[in-house]
């Protein structure tokens, strides 16, 4: 090293930047400048707003997964996208958590700690009563026009209350279409975020629930609530 | 965009803001202004954007997009060469000085031997080159593009010179020839 920074000439030496002072006129030092300083401003613009737009599309298909333990139903896996929570489950593994999110299509899906952890803690301290309510924004993209309508409905019903199946099919504007609403229901993405255990059969009793110990799970849920 | 409060990382559009442009400049630098620096620039940003997840909050971005365009750049070289195209120089690059004709041509000529040379230079002294002089990275930075050390990615800097005087000083015979 030290007798190749010694044998540059004070003129590539400057060039090189081991030394201060002005380049002196050098042929081929002024040649790779005419072959390198000049840019096509106009192509570059082009390219960047063309790279934002590839970015853009390719944002909205990425899925940001982790998992998490939490109070009352164990192993939690979560998926983000670009939108917010887009998918939640407990009791199930990795691997069946991973085929569900790549049967949704058009998704990039990685593991990525840090940008879920902060959804995961809300879920994790509401849990564990700490919070009163799970304040993230929910990507209802996935889902057909019915389940955002029954699911969207679901959002709105307060911590502490619960309705019915057929009250909920009341307030989507399909009275008759109860037994489709607990369908929508029993394939909800995100439980718990979407509180789908604060619906419950017509004559009060809990009716069913997908998630994994089934009713003991959604009594568990309806309980921290004060519900029940 | 996505935002990235969590993990103490830029939004990743804030890098495509900030770097975006030298990167360019760099492809375009690297491809000797062919075409193609449009898509191996979006290329670049898909790939970092796809593993931004993976690199650390306190990394150098600057030096990790560069490494980044510099495999694209690679890959893009290799399937140029399998493809066995010819290589595209952008036009009115040759800004020769003084207005005497014969003066013109021949400082076209003496661009069009070094273009050839610096083409024909090692891939990481050619890289190393570019990455100091017209990139303006430190050699520590030059040093994570090419992985090496920063004294070894100053050695690839003075050996591209010295390279490329040596083949121009052969060359010198011949230039009245083109």
């Amino acid at each position: 090293m030290d007798n190749l920074r010694r044998s540059a000439s004070s003129e590539e030496a400057r060039w090189l930047g081991d030394e201060e002072g002005e380049l002196q006129r050098d042929e081929l030092l002024s040649a790779l400048d005419q072959i390198y300083l000049a840019q096509p401003a106009a192509r570059v613009e082009a390219a960047l707003e063309k790279t934002a737009l590839t970015l853009e599309a390719e944002s909205g298909r990425m899925l940001y997964y982790d998992e998490a333990d939490a109070p009352l139903v164990g192993k939690l896996f979560l998926a983000l996208s670009s939108a917010g929570l887009y998918a939640l489950t407990f009791g199930g593994s990795e691997a069946a958590f991973l085929e569900r999110l790549e049967r949704s299509g058009r998704r990039t899906v990685i593991r990525d700690p840090g940008r879920v952890r902060p959804v995961a803690e809300k879920i994790q301290r509401y849990l564990a009563g700490v919070l009163s309510s799970i304040d993230v924004p929910v990507d209802m993209s996935g889902m057909t026009d019915f389940q955002r309508k029954v699911l969207g409905a679901v959002r709105g019903v307060p911590r502490g209350e619960y309705v019915t199946y057929g009250e909920l099919a009341q307030r989507i504007g399909r009275p008759r279409a109860a037994r489709a609403v607990g369908r929508a229901l029993g394939s909800n993405p995100i439980p718990i975020v979407i509180p789908c255990h604060r619906v419950l059969a017509a004559d009060g009793s809990l009716g069913g629930y997908s998630g994994r110990g089934g009713v003991r799970t959604k009594r568990a849920l309806l309980h921290l609530e004060g519900a029940l | 965009m996505t935002t990235n409060t969590a993990s103490n990382k830029p939004d990743f559009a804030q890098l495509v803001d900030q770097f975006g442009r030298e990167i360019f400049a760099y492809l375009f630098r690297q491809l000797a202004g062919a075409v193609e620096t449009e898509d191996c620039l979006q290329e670049t940003f898909l790939r970092a954007f796809r593993a931004y997840h993976r690199i650390k909050p306190d990394s150098n971005y600057r030096a990790w997009l560069y490494a980044i365009a510099t495999n694209v750049a690679r890959t893009h070289f290799r399937q140029r060469q399998r493809q066995g195209a010819h290589e595209r120089p952008l036009e009115n690059r040759d800004q020769a000085e003084g207005s005497e004709p014969a003066k013109i041509v021949e400082s076209k000529l003496e661009l069009a031997r070094v273009r050839r040379a610096v083409q024909s230079l090692p891939e990481k002294q050619r890289t190393a080159l570019i990455l100091r002089k017209y990139q303006e990275l430190s050699y520590a930075e030059i040093g994570e593009v090419i992985a090496c050390s920063p004294d070894s990615a100053r050695a690839n800097v003075y050996q591209a010179l010295r390279s490329l005087r040596s083949v121009l000083d052969v060359e010198g015979m011949e230039v009245g020839n083109g």
